[in-house]
């Protein structure tokens, strides 16, 4: 049934229709109203859970490693400051191949204090091993952290569900909340892998020495390497029950495009309307939403990008002394490509700045204007 | 170590894992302290003059067990419901909750276990000892007497109270007013007393003759029968007084009558609230009159209080000179009192006439209430010699057949509760007497106090799991508060005051189930283990094992970290060096 919730709440209930049994958090603007709901659900028996209160993300995290390793679906959610907290332990997570959900809502890291949209806090955890999924509104956050148990517990990896803090996270829209009887159909009970059991007891996570250490990091590429097909899988499962789809990134009007910009999270809704508006004026311009970061969908990357004539990157991130991170990526993937069209990268609404019309066509003009590349990375929308 | 994880699937999933157990990594050796489960005392337990083991109590009743309860209570006090009510409550002075925000209202909670108790449960005894052919004489069937009786019977001595009244209870049956103590309150619990075993003859008062007899054919005798005669002001016109005492019995009698008009209260203790109590109950506008300070007034502070919040008036710092009469009325002249520097041996500040002033107090009635005494010379503890013993709450003399005075007889403070102990110790010392001789009483008590003392235990005299805890007192700082909030005390429903002074129905309700449990929830349980099982979870090497509601220690295991110790909200557990 279709509701108007908030963006948090839309991660609740997909939290509660995948009947969750465990988990842990610690509060942190913006990303408390998802952990908030699940309180209130375990407090009131609407959901046979455990919420465990603990003193910090660190331990939160550490709570959900606990509890998945003993063989029960968790989750928990954080942003900024509170996912740096955590670095130790997503590591830990991911190599001992526990398949925890997690949503992480971007917010900016201080100093100075912002408690506002920036994805610099999920990018800086790109080699933790975790399988990030950036969502663009509230129906994507909720049927992707649906998809994210199948994923997760498919592949043994653990997915975070990333949100633009506020833009999604504390917008009301209208969300179909499906019925859980449907739910049901799509994700079945856990059935772990891997489940410390007191009756046959084992150890894991012990000493890995020399002769074992590189083949158990190979495993886990092997693992990131069957994501993509076992994602699409899921996906087909998913569109059958609800008639929904998203893919790992989507094209918008790329086919004949010669300038494709990429954006992720909220500003893909803006550029919908960017796009639309520059093809009524006989510009030929596409749209590339990435939605899947890790693992990075190359292979799409360049079958969707590399016939255009020029790439404009929007990065809401920055890695100092580089550059934007998704346009650093895309580089990358096309680079031992066949054709390779040089990528503009554009650093843009940091920090809570709105990412409005006017700077994407900006972006786009500024594209096509220019012959060549000047700068790795432009920022746009500096004030004087 | 590691091994490839197989599954149907085939996902790439290696990572470190084993079979191989850990035990044989006996980290045990690590240990150079060990941690031992060892109780201590709660405060309550030792400011208790029966020496209840309030902690466990609450304890058990916070489990839902309040048959558990109840037998635990009586273990060492045979009336629950009478404390719950009239005790001064000195646990509840000590309680360590009262760091936190307030102490736990222990009588409220012993007279709810009380009042819970059902017809069974009216014949419920602790387990009595085989009979020993031996017999007791017991002179009063007061708390001390009754005690007495109640605990000689559970060491398996025969015994027979001797009362003067034509109902048993002393005090408790005529002294003390309905609406603190109901009749029926006082009734039922004697009648468990009997049950287990006691046998009260009534209308038998006893004669200095009489106890010579008895001498000869009992194996021991207890003289508990109180103060019954008021001591006198011996002033001008004392003659037009009544006694408070007489009083108070005669409307324990059920001649309960209107008094019209006002009257002077003379006195200060217990007995005179009492009486001005039931004076405003009658309708009379009572004044109490006191010599000294109302600060130094013996009666307890809620209790004066409560006659405050009556209506009672208290004149403080008057001394009676003389009564007369006049056109039916008594005018009473009082004598002005000032404090002076010295003090008395009770440590309150002797008083002293100030100057000549004189006042008159024009009433229709003058009661008495400034204290009593026994009746009979016979009563007090006669023939000392070297061989007396003077114990805290009795006197034992007597050379092959012991005969021990009890009670308000012998007793410092003058308290129903302290009347129960001596009761109690007057059967543990005739206990020790018969089996160890005279020479071994003082020591065979000293190993039965709760805490310090001088409260003494019957479950530690019986050999029962309280004789292991040990006498350290435990204290705020022992807490750990991390695992308590701060929860208001539970307060008894109260029947208003407009409405209580009209009767002399009881002036609170008994807890009901759910406010008895929300303040069992607030109890410390100092110093015993209430199976909360920190010290199972928190132990890092999982070394705390539980096995039939026991738990022990794995000291293969145990590295001797302190966190069990630590993590032990009450101070049931401590830490001693490897030896």
């Amino acid at each position: 049934m279709k509701q108007v919730i908030e963006g948090s709440h839309a991660v609740s209930e997909a939290v509660r229709l995948a009947k969750v049994q465990v988990m842990s958090a610690y509060p942190i603007t913006p990303q408390t109203h998802i952990v908030e709901a699940l309180s209130e659900y375990c407090a009131d028996g609407t959901m046979n859970a455990k919420f465990l209160c603990v003193e910090s993300e660190h331990s939160a995290m550490a709570a959900v490693i606990g509890a998945s390793s003993a063989g029960v679906r968790t989750f928990t959610a954080t942003s900024s400051q509170g996912l740096a907290l955590m670095h130790e332990l997503l590591h830990w997570a991911a190599a001992a191949r526990l398949p925890i959900v997690m949503a992480e809502v971007n917010r900016a890291l201080a100093p100075g204090w912002n408690i506002w949209m920036d994805q610099t806090d999920s990018l800086a955890q790109r080699d933790t091993g975790w399988i990030q999924l950036y969502c663009e509104d509230g129906q994507e956050v909720l049927d992707t952290t649906l998809q994210a148990y199948r994923l997760a517990e498919a592949i043994n990896l653990p997915v975070m569900v990333v949100m633009d803090a506020f833009f999604l996270s504390h917008t009301f829209e209208p969300v179909d909340v499906p019925d859980q009887e449907l739910v049901d159909r799509f994700l079945p009970p856990f059935s772990p892998r891997i489940e410390i059991n007191t009756s046959d007891p084992f150890a894991i996570g012990q000493m890995a020495p020399p002769n074992v250490y590189m083949e158990m990091r190979h495993d886990i590429q092997k693992a990131m390497e069957l994501v993509p097909d076992i994602f699409t899988g899921v996906e087909q499962g998913f569109t059958k029950i609800f008639s929904r789809t998203y893919g790992p990134v989507e094209k918008v009007l790329c086919d004949d495009a010669e300038i494709i910009m990429v954006v992720t999270g909220t500003a893909a809704s803006t550029c919908r309307e960017v796009i639309s508006d520059l093809r009524s004026k006989d510009e030929k311009v596409g749209m590339l939403k990435l939605k899947m970061f890790r693992p990075f969908p190359t292979d799409l990357i360049r079958e969707h990008l590399g016939g255009a004539k020029k790439i404009a990157v929007v990065d809401r991130n920055f890695s100092f002394g580089a550059s934007g991170i998704f346009a650093q990526e895309i580089r990358a993937a096309l680079c031992n490509n066949n054709t390779h069209p040089p990528v503009f990268g554009y650093i843009a609404g940091l920090g809570g700045r709105d990412v409005t019309p006017e700077i994407l066509s900006e972006i786009y003009w500024k594209t096509k204007n220019s012959p060549i590349l000047e700068n790795e990375s432009v920022w746009v929308g500096l004030l004087d | 170590m590691a091994a490839k994880q197989k599954h149907a699937e085939q996902i790439p999933l290696f990572i470190s894992r084993s079979n191989i157990s850990t035990e044989i990594n006996k980290t045990g050796s690590w240990r150079f302290v060990r941690p031992k489960y060892h109780e201590k005392t709660a405060p309550c337990s030792a400011a208790c003059p029966a020496g209840e083991d309030i902690a466990r109590i609450e304890m058990l009743s916070n489990q839902g067990r309040y048959s558990d309860a109840l037998k635990t209570i009586l273990l060492e006090n045979p009336f629950p419901s009478v404390c719950g009510r009239v005790c001064f409550h000195p646990c509840e002075t000590v309680c360590n909750r009262a760091g936190l925000d307030d102490p736990v209202a222990i009588h409220d909670l012993e007279r709810f276990i009380g009042d819970t108790a059902d017809g069974d449960e009216l014949k419920l005894t602790p387990k009595k000892l085989p009979e020993n052919g031996k017999t007791v004489c017991i002179v009063g069937a007061g708390p001390s007497g009754l005690s007495a009786g109640y605990f000689l019977s559970q060491l398996g001595y025969e015994c027979d109270i001797y009362e003067a009244q034509s109902e048993p209870g002393g005090i408790l049956r005529w002294g003390i007013p309905g609406y603190r103590l109901p009749n029926a309150v006082v009734a039922s619990e004697i009648r468990r007393i009997i049950n287990s075993g006691v046998k009260i003859i009534c209308n038998r008062p006893v004669t200095q003759d009489f106890l010579e007899k008895a001498k000869a054919r009992y194996h021991a005798l207890f003289i508990g029968c109180g103060y019954g005669r008021s001591l006198k002001m011996n002033i001008p016109g004392e003659n037009m007084a009544l006694d408070g005492l007489e009083f108070l019995n005669s409307l324990r009698d059920g001649k309960v009558e209107p008094i019209n008009g006002t009257a002077a209260v003379i006195g200060g203790g217990n007995t005179a609230i009492d009486v001005a109590r039931s004076l405003v109950r009658l309708g009379a506008a009572a004044t109490l009159i006191y010599r000294r300070r109302k600060q130094d007034m013996p009666a307890f502070k809620a209790e004066v209080e409560m006659a405050v919040k009556e209506g009672v008036k208290i004149k403080e710092l008057f001394s009676p000179i003389r009564i007369k009469e006049d056109t039916g009325e008594y005018v009473l002249s009082l004598q002005l009192m000032k404090t002076s520097d010295m003090k008395t041996d009770g440590g309150r500040a002797r008083v002293i006439p100030d100057g000549k002033a004189i006042r008159h107090l024009r009433v229709q009635k003058i009661f008495t209430a400034i204290g009593a005494e026994p009746s009979a010379s016979w009563q007090f503890p006669q023939g000392e010699n070297t061989e007396t013993l003077h114990l805290s709450h009795c006197t034992l003399t007597g050379n092959n057949t012991p005969l021990l005075y009890g009670g308000d007889l012998t007793n410092p403070i003058k308290s129903v509760t302290d009347a129960i102990a001596s009761g109690k110790q007057a059967a543990m010392a005739i206990d020790i007497f018969f089996n160890q001789g005279r020479h071994a009483v003082e020591n065979g008590l000293s190993s039965c106090l709760v805490g310090k003392g001088p409260a003494l235990s019957m479950e530690r005299y019986l050999g029962g799991k309280r004789s292991v805890r040990d006498s350290h007192i435990v204290s705020y700082g022992d807490i750990n508060i991390d695992y308590f909030s701060m929860a208001g005390r539970v307060k008894a429903a109260p029947i208003e005051v407009n409405n209580r002074i009209r009767s002399f129905d009881e002036i609170e309700a008994t807890f009901t189930i759910s406010q008895a449990m929300e303040e069992t929830r607030r109890c410390f349980n100092c110093g015993i283990c209430n199976a909360c099982d920190n010290c199972r979870i928190f132990c890092p090497e999982i070394a705390v094992i539980l096995q039939d509601s026991e738990r022990r220690i794995n000291l293969d295991y145990c590295k001797g970290c302190g966190i069990c110790v630590f993590e032990c909200p009450r101070n049931a557990m401590d830490l001693e060096e490897e030896s």
